[in-house]
């Protein structure tokens, strides 16, 4: 018997017309590691409430066809003998929290204090889950002092504890830079490994084709596929339901490359380097495809003289002009920043790093929503010290990373002219550039409705276009591809593109290190509360030493042109 | 990142006590209060307060509370001073307003019950981890989810001082202007309360499923993750408190 059994299910939310799943049929075995795909508003969460029972059990609404798990059939369970059996963890690191506990530890016992697991037995699961995520260091802090990746694996601990057959997974590193990502999929790997069967769904194709058997990919609430990773995209244009393909999978459909004996595409780079063909070519093509993207159509001359690189970027004009001088802050007494001096002109700057480094510490400085306890910020030339954040706030704009700590009006359009309307433009000019901003993230016609009526990407770009509107010489975005898919972050790419044309400066807190080098004309490294190095993608992402140090990982790209990189230097 | 809780870590006989006779306690000295309007008992009862607060080595923590309840402490010496039904010997005239003896009395017995109150629920709160008290009153019997919103309604405060803080950011970073003059300041606080409330709601949904999803609502007998702690003379504590409040009835009977 299979342990997941899905057939004809169909939902639709309470309040709404359409159905958010509609007609799924699947069977998943034991041990099985699942991967769910599709662009925002597809039914991803939706099925991963679906299956853990939260839908129709917390939700409500109207329910068709039947959910079978570990031979409990959902409808007719109730949701707390369900507890335990299933496991769930949401995207949201935050509110996974119960908010009673003192620390980490009684934290993850929480759960299994309601399920009634004993004391000594409780203990030892504890300890168990803590070791497996990597977080014993922490067991003692408040859970609401951590940083989102902690909290996220808290949050994962706490599940696992409840010795779940069945975890679902919804998005869950959504807001973990690389190498926390990468931890949570191996852990997730390894419970898989054991007989817990897996459902992930998860926007990042390159590590769902490394670890996932197979494959769910959801389209408007509706089944596209369910099969391996390498024949979903191989037969499927997944892009155009909000998909990207694996990068591996991207380049070796340009170059035709398939795997002889299956017809399929590689999707991972392991897979991609068994293939002989892959070895021939893809080296040099990687590297003139980054080449060109860096250095644009005269690629082969600046190559030819790497020195003009930097100088040629100098050489250009720009009017925004910002230094920062001997950077130091610190939350009490544990140093943040130590001496970070940078200068930037109008270059569009990545800030890299992992979580903790300082990155998000920096950019609130240079909004003044916090003091430095050393150093100096000038823009154009004059100091900020004596500034206030509202004063601030008409030269320098900054998309939060968490669109909830910044959205407070009632309607979309509101929040937007809030910015505007306090900075000094008249009501009617506050509304037109609001309109404008909505217009470029593309939720023009969602002007009246709440923003918490809206998905959290929805809500980011809301964010996004609440700092456009301003109109600043300088925009700061965290972490703007979070949550977004591949049609989102067209969006955020288009934006940053079309901000960099009027001359302003961008800076922007990256994970995604693949849009770090997209998209940037210069990539600045943060780790341990310092500048640990800076220069174009090139540069950055062809010098191990400094990634090593960093703990950052080197975009796909990057990878396969490795040692044409460590030819040409 | 600033404690979540209003508890503060000292090794002192109250912190060792048990949490139910701290409740008792509390019951007991604001009830007593009442029981005995005479001004040298009440002040006597307040004085033991502020005592408890300084064996407890957090007297320094009450200080501000007391500080913010001076609005309400002033309005009660004006109002009864110069308006109290009893009025009759006139101490002293600021202006066109007199202050009389008999209201005076009054507003300082108000007073010290309003001071009493907020010392001794400080005795509780300051040296009582909120986890603890709860546990002890889950155990006795109460029902978990009661204990729940107790726990979280003990770190709402901590918890909306940081969503206070979230917004306001928001609002500084997108050029509202909260820095200056006490009048800016006050202005800058009407926008946030909307918010505030707002993303407390949601949150509060939120965690609602996360409760939902580790088992809250079922019905298994629930089992602990600590050890009881063993509290000492708990019995001869809670008789003794017990008499003081029947004596306060008794008092007041006879009277």
């Amino acid at each position: 018997m299979s342990i997941i059994e899905v057939s004809h299910l169909k939902y639709r939310y309470p309040d709404t017309t359409e159905l958010a799943l509609n007609d799924i049929s699947f069977r998943v075995e034991k041990g099985e590691f699942i991967g769910i795909a599709g662009g925002n508003g597809s039914g991803k969460s939706t099925l991963c409430y679906a299956l853990a029972g939260l839908v129709p059990h917390f939700f409500k609404g109207a329910y068709g066809g039947k959910v079978v798990v570990n031979g409990m059939e959902v409808r007719k369970m109730e949701l707390e003998d369900y507890v335990g059996n299933v496991g769930l963890v949401l995207d949201n690191p935050f509110s996974q929290l119960t908010g009673a506990t003192n620390t980490v530890f009684e934290e993850i016992a929480f759960g299994l204090e309601n399920i009634g697991v004993e004391q000594a037995e409780m203990i030892r699961r504890v300890k168990e889950c803590l070791d497996l995520l990597q977080i014993a260091d922490i067991g003692q802090q408040h859970p609401f002092s951590l940083s989102g990746g902690q909290m996220q694996r808290t949050a994962i601990a706490s599940i696992i504890a409840m010795h779940p057959d069945v975890l679902i997974l919804d998005e869950p590193t959504s807001q973990l830079d690389p190498a926390g990502a990468e931890e949570v999929f191996r852990v997730v790997e390894r419970l898989a490994k054991t007989g817990v069967t897996i459902v992930m769904a998860e926007h990042n194709t390159n590590r769902l084709a490394k670890y996932a058997d197979k494959l769910i990919l959801l389209d408007k609430g509706e089944l596209q596929a369910f099969d391996p990773p390498a024949a979903v995209f191989t037969h499927i244009d997944t892009e155009q339901l909000g998909v990207a393909a694996p990068v591996i999978t991207q380049v070796a459909k340009k170059l035709e490359i398939k795997n002889a004996h299956t017809m399929l595409y590689p999707v991972t780079i392991q897979e991609a380097q068994q293939l002989p063909r892959w070895k021939e070519t893809i080296g040099k093509e990687a590297f003139y495809e980054i080449s060109h993207r860096e250095l644009g159509d005269n690629a082969e001359e600046v190559l030819a003289n790497p020195g003009n690189l930097l100088q040629d970027n100098e050489a250009r004009k720009y009017d925004v002009n910002l230094q920062v001088e001997n950077l130091t802050f610190a939350y009490d007494a544990v140093e943040v920043l130590q001496g970070i001096t940078l200068s930037f002109h109008g270059e569009a700057t990545a800030i890299i790093g992992q979580n903790g480094a300082g990155k998000s510490t920096f950019v609130k400085l240079l909004k003044g929503l916090l003091r430095p306890k050393k150093g100096e910020i000038r823009l154009n030339g004059a100091s900020l010290e004596k500034w206030s954040p509202a004063q601030i706030a008409g030269k320098i704009g900054l998309v939060f990373q968490n669109p909830n700590d910044q959205i407070f009006k009632s309607t979309v359009l509101q929040e937007v002219m809030f910015g505007p309307s306090n900075i000094g433009f008249a009501e009617e000019e506050a509304r037109n550039q609001a309109l404008q901003a909505l217009e470029k993230v593309g939720l023009a016609a969602k002007t009246e409705i709440n923003p918490y009526d809206l998905s959290l990407s929805e809500r980011k770009l809301v964010t996004i276009a609440s700092i456009l509107a301003m109109d600043t010489d300088v925009v700061i975005f965290d972490e703007p591809t979070m949550g977004q898919d591949a049609i989102g972050k067209q969006i955020i790419h288009d934006i940053i593109a079309d901000l960099r044309r009027q001359g302003k400066l961008v800076l922007c807190i990256l994970h995604d290190m693949d849009f770090a080098a997209a998209v940037f004309d210069r990539i600045i490294v943060f780790s341990e509360g310092k500048a640990a190095g800076e220069g174009t993608p090139l540069q950055i992402f062809s010098d191990q030493v400094l990634l090593k140090h960093a703990q950052l990982q080197v975009p796909v790209l990057f990878q396969l042109a490795t040692e044409e990189i460590s030819a040409e230097s | 990142m600033q404690s979540m809780t209003l508890y503060i870590e000292k090794n002192t006989p109250l912190h060792q006590m048990d949490p139910l006779i701290k409740l008792l306690l509390v019951i007991v000295s604001i009830a007593v209060t009442y029981i005995c309007p005479n001004l040298f008992f009440v002040g006597a009862v307040t004085l033991t307060s502020l005592i408890l607060l300084s064996v407890g080595r957090v007297i320094h923590k009450i200080f501000p509370i007391l500080a913010l309840s001076m609005i309400l402490i002033i309005s009660i010496i004006v109002v009864q001073g110069a308006f109290h039904a009893q009025n009759a010997t006139v101490l002293f005239s600021v202006g066109p307003l007199s202050f009389y003896k008999e209201g005076l009395l009054y507003a300082l017995l108000l007073t010290l019950r309003v001071v009493n109150m907020v010392c001794i629920f400080g005795v509780l709160i300051l040296t009582t981890r909120p986890d603890e008290m709860v546990e002890r009153l889950v155990k006795k019997g109460m029902s978990p989810k009661i204990g729940y919103v107790l726990l979280s309604v003990l770190q709402i405060i901590p918890q909306m001082r940081a969503t206070t803080k979230k917004v306001s950011d928001a609002q500084r970073a997108r050029g509202m202007e909260t820095q200056g003059s006490l009048i800016h300041r006050v202005k800058a606080f009407i926008p946030l309360i909307g918010p505030v409330v707002l993303h407390s709601l949601s949150d509060t949904r939120e965690r609602a499923l996360a409760l939902e999803l580790r088992g809250f609502n079922k019905q298994t007998k629930k089992t602990f993750l600590k050890t009881q702690r063993k509290y000492r003379h708990q019995w001869p504590q809670g008789i003794l408190l017990v008499l003081i409040g029947i004596a306060a009835i008794v008092w007041r009977v006879v009277q």
